[in-house]
């Protein structure tokens, strides 16, 4: 008996301090982005007259025009195409460098300010520089090796040029988050592999990546979910008359140029509903796989 | 035994100093493209890495036009009280999503974590039309407005709690500690570093946050230092030295700030064995 | 750790001697005036020093103080739909012809037309007819004309001597720019004659298809001009310069612009807009090899025609202080505004003969050429969703570009795809 309301006691207990906790942040996320997703998945059905007036309600039209744009379907195939070579490329380096910027090493501040450094500098800058290093004439990339590679405008090539500068951007990102899980490892654990003689690839594989497996498992779905929402890249370093750019632009760059460009947010709208689909239905399948190889303590 | 570690070591620091150069160069660029003439930063070929001579003229005129100290007041104050809106928020919801177990909590997470995949730029107007019928245009609040909240920062929160011991809950209770108490006493102590993270994302992301700030606040007097800076680039031509100029003494703030913060990363709170 | 004070120290230190070093400026803004300052929103940078003189001149004589906001172009529209729809626009704002018709048929612009009339200061007699009806609807007011530009032909005076051409002048065609293009450009493709990306159409190729005759939009805006014979034939020009290799490749002209590519050397030849006199000033590569003259003429049509467009000042139709923000339109608009705008070097003012402080303002350059192309102008092509076409039609010039389809028919798509869009509004 008592055990039972012992229980019982626990669970109210948890459910007040449960929501009372949550609260602010439900509240704030309803108000401030919720609501406005809502009011995006009812325009997606309506064609949008000018400035929020006049919208009409025409059911599925825009998804029907969405089915049998070819451009459409080529940027979901862009935006996948980026998002599966930068994410795990930017995981991975960043895990080896957050590896060996963990120990004790000399200049070892000088090196985390170092990698910091791309996330302040100002996109202008990031733009022009890698405008220069990738322009096929005249480009420090290609005039260093004497190659005559169109990085940024060969269909073929240019969005895994850009991915290259996602990768570069987001290396410090995700080096500080490892590093923030790299400390919670216990130092014993490391003390007792070294006396037992395990080599380097050893401890990473069997200690290492299983600690912080769930700040691995944090930086591969945000770093995920922000790859397919990649535009800044595109819209700053490939101009419209790219010929590249329909081999490259993501689903935002899209929905960007309707909404934003074209005033056109009822199809607008229609594109984010299906980027949204796409996120969620990865995302799901990435929190499904947790549960095999994500150690919590 | 001692060549291997003396190797390794070598080796690793050839492929951090190798990184370490792919993260400079385009910080380098800024800085050399900032003293050189309008002609020398447009010109591509060839291509002008050194400028002729080190003129100073664009951080004077840029130092005269732009108010950096207003900039630096507004651009300060948004970060920070985004950080203390971001780190309380999360902090306490993260703690509840990943060590209680109550009804509801499954699907409030889900709540977060799909503003996550909802592109920002559709909060854009809605949030705007908010501030604008609260009439908030042109202030500090508007500029916090997005970030009261962090659904980025409750997810890493909740990793962050989700790895720290069961037995730290246990024997709180057995102490008699209330489950808010447990939470500010205990728990959230330990998150230290990744409140630090949390804080150095969040202060990257409103730092470098342009849409939003440009449209809320576009009195001289509200801006911050995104938005000054993507007015310098005019609409068929830029002033490239001036707009580098800016753009470096613009990071300086961010930098401070992260050498400040790096500190606790240093010292960081890795639990040793014996506490456990 | 010591080493890191300092480097924090010297850091704050640096930081703040900007900030304290920042312009006095801003507590010049704080004016005499006893009114709120009404809000002028303008999307370019580079004019706010001069409109900032000119409204300094307007509140000495008024009282009426105004401070200037800058949004860039990119946000410009979004922050203005916005405010459009929450209801709190600037007093004062740009209106450009790809969004008037828009901003009008929704009544968000304030109708000007009685006051107009009252007005000594402002006769419509003095402003192209064009740029009024750009803001015009429904035969009311709802912008004043602010400037023009025009489109001229660039050249590279050194790339001319070096292959012993002569400059362009006032009896050139278009066959004359060919015939120069294809002297200069060299094999190893170091210098090509002519550069003009697909993108650049108003101050590019658009030009060519009304020096024959041709149009782009239909004067009832409801059926696209690209599939005209005329249209055809003009543009088949560009197709033998792209063919011919006398442009560089599409992809170069992408990655680093036309105007980019004049400014190193790289190109004899490029059409621009008058929008573009403050880079080629500032560019003392252009200062020391280049100069303008006027486009080249249509050696059948003889017709000589330049694409022109022009800014209009707004005022908001919910403003509060409709009075005083018609006094400064009206200021901005007046002659004695207009000349100020054109001595100030940045664009050609829209009120009538006003301009010849603009030509003047870097006599190095024959700027005069601009002024004589307003012999022939033809208003920017638009309509009610003019992005929205535009783009598509970019998009089927841009396979003409790449050389993967035909001129022919890359006009034709394009014509469709346009006719398809204008159906819709």
């Amino acid at each position: 008996m008592g055990k039972r309301s012992l229980h019982n006691a626990t669970t109210r207990e948890s459910f007040m301090w449960g929501w009372i906790l949550i609260l602010p942040t439900v509240l704030g996320l309803l108000v401030l982005n919720i609501y406005p997703m809502l009011m995006t998945v009812y325009q997606s059905f309506c064609k949008t007259g000018d400035f929020g007036r006049g919208n009409v309600f025409i059911g599925i039209k825009n998804f029907q025009k969405l089915y049998l744009d070819s451009s459409v379907g080529q940027a979901v195939i862009n935006t996948l195409k980026y998002t599966l070579f930068q994410v795990p490329f930017s995981v991975v380096i960043a895990l080896v460098l957050a590896v060996m910027l963990n120990r004790n090493i000399r200049g070892r501040s000088t090196y985390r300010t170092i990698f910091f450094l791309p996330m302040v500098v100002a996109p202008a800058a990031i733009a022009m520089v890698w405008r220069w290093l990738y322009n096929s004439r005249f480009g420090l990339i290609n005039n260093l090796f004497n190659s005559d590679i169109n990085w940024i405008s060969n269909p073929k090539l240019a969005v895994y040029s850009i991915a290259v500068i996602g990768i570069w951007s987001d290396i410090g990102y995700n080096m500080i988050l490892f590093l923030a899980g790299l400390q919670e490892v216990p130092k014993d654990f490391y003390e007792a592999a070294d006396l037992d003689g395990a080599s380097g690839i050893q401890v990473f594989r069997h200690i290492t990546v299983p600690m912080i497996s769930p700040t691995l498992f944090f930086v591969i779905v945000t770093r995920m979910i922000a790859a397919m929402q990649v535009f800044d890249l595109i819209y700053m370093i490939m101009e419209k008359s790219n010929p590249a750019l329909a081999k490259t632009q993501s689903l935002v760059y899209l929905f960007y140029q309707s909404s934003f460009v074209e005033r056109d947010l009822g199809y607008g709208s229609t594109i984010v509903v299906l980027l949204l689909a796409i996120i969620l239905l990865l995302t799901v399948i990435q929190m499904i796989a947790q549960k095999k190889w994500v150690h919590y303590n | 035994m001692m060549k291997k570690v003396r190797t390794s070591s070598g080796m690793m620091h050839l492929v951090l100093i190798l990184f370490s150069i792919a993260m400079i160069v385009p910080f380098l660029w800024m800085f050399l493209t900032s003293f050189k003439t309008i002609t020398e930063a447009t010109q591509i070929d060839p291509f002008v890495f050194f400028p002729e001579k080190w003129n100073i003229d664009a951080y004077v005129n840029v130092s005269k036009n732009m108010n950096f100290l207003v900039l630096y007041k507004n651009t300060i104050l948004m970060i920070a009280l985004r950080i203390v809106c971001a780190v309380v928020t999360a902090s306490m919801a993260g703690y509840a999503f990943g060590r209680l177990k109550f009804r509801g909590s499954e699907i409030a997470f889900s709540l977060v974590l799909f503003q996550m995949m909802i592109p920002s730029q559709i909060f854009i107007i809605p949030q705007y039309q908010m501030i604008s019928k609260m009439h908030m245009t042109n202030t500090i609040f508007a500029l916090v407005f997005p970030g009261l909240v962090s659904a980025f920062g409750t997810f890493l929160m909740r990793q962050a709690y989700k790895i720290l011991p069961k037995e730290l809950e246990e024997a709180a209770r057995l102490d008699g500690l209330s489950i808010g108490k447990t939470f500010i006493q205990i728990m959230a102590p330990l998150t230290k570093s990744c409140v630090v993270a949390l804080s150095v994302f969040t202060a990257v992301f409103a730092y470098k946050d342009l849409m939003w700030p440009m449209i809320v606040n576009t009195g001289k007097d509200s801006l911050v230092l995104a938005s000054a800076l993507a007015k310098m680039q005019g609409q068929y031509s830029s002033h490239f030295p001036e707009l580098m100029a800016a753009s470096l003494i613009a990071c300086i703030p961010m930098i401070v700030l992260y050498f400040v913060f790096q500190k606790q990363f240093i010292q960081g709170i890795a639990t040793s064995g014996g506490k456990l | 750790m010591k080493k890191k004070v300092c480097i924090v120290g010297l850091l704050l230190v640096l930081m703040v001697s900007f900030a304290f070093a920042s312009g006095s400026s801003e507590t010049a803004d704080k004016t005499s005036g006893s009114s709120k300052p009404l809000s002028v929103m303008i999307w370019d940078s580079n004019q706010e020093p001069g409109i900032r003189a000119i409204i300094d001149d307007f509140t000495a004589k008024t009282g009426i103080s105004a401070e200037i906001q800058v949004v860039n172009w990119d946000n410009y529209w979004t922050l203005l739909s916005a405010g459009a729809q929450g209801g709190s626009l600037p007093d004062v704002f740009w209106m450009h012809s790809n969004e008037s018709q828009r901003y009008m048929s929704n009544k968000m612009l304030l109708d000007v037309t009685d006051r107009i009339k009252k007005s000594s200061a402002i006769d419509l007699k003095n402003y192209p007819a064009d740029i009024i009806g750009l803001y015009t609807d429904g035969g009311k007011n709802y912008a004043l004309p602010k400037d023009i530009d025009t489109i001229a032909l660039w050249y590279n005076k050194t790339l001319f001597d070096e292959a012993g051409v002569a400059y362009p002048d006032e009896t050139w065609t278009w066959d004359d720019v060919y015939t120069a293009a294809k002297k200069i450009t060299k094999p190893d493709g170091s210098v090509y004659g002519y550069v003009n990306v697909n993108t650049n159409n108003q101050a590019g190729w658009y030009n060519l298809i009304y020096d024959n005759n041709g149009y782009v939009i239909s004067e009832d805006k409801k059926t696209s001009g690209m599939d005209l014979p005329q249209t055809i034939e003009a543009m088949k020009f560009m197709e033998k310069l792209i063919n011919e290799d006398l442009m560089p490749p599409q992809h170069v002209m992408s990655e680093s612009g036309d105007d980019v590519l004049f400014q190193s050397g790289k190109v004899a030849m490029t059409t621009q807009g008058s929008w573009m006199l403050a880079a080629f000033r500032d560019n003392a590569y252009t200062m020391a090899n280049c100069d303008v003259a006027m486009l080249p003429k249509n050696a059948k049509t003889k017709r000589r025609s330049s694409i022109y467009n022009g800014l209009g000042w707004a005022i908001a139709a919910n403003t509060k202080r409709a009075d005083d923000s018609w006094k400064l339109v009206e200021y901005f608009c007046s002659k004695e505004g207009q000349l100020k705008q054109a001595q100030l070097g940045v664009t050609m003012s829209a009120y009538t003969d006003t301009s010849d402080a603009w030509k003047n303002s870097v006599p190095q350059f024959n700027l005069q050429a601009y002024l004589n192309m307003q012999d022939d102008m033809v208003i920017r092509p638009y309509s009610k969703n003019t992005v929205k076409w535009e783009n598509a039609v970019l998009e089927s010039m841009l396979k003409v570009w790449t050389k993967e389809i035909t001129m022919e028919a890359g006009c034709k798509e394009a014509a469709a795809l346009m006719n398809a869009i204008l159906a819709e509004e």
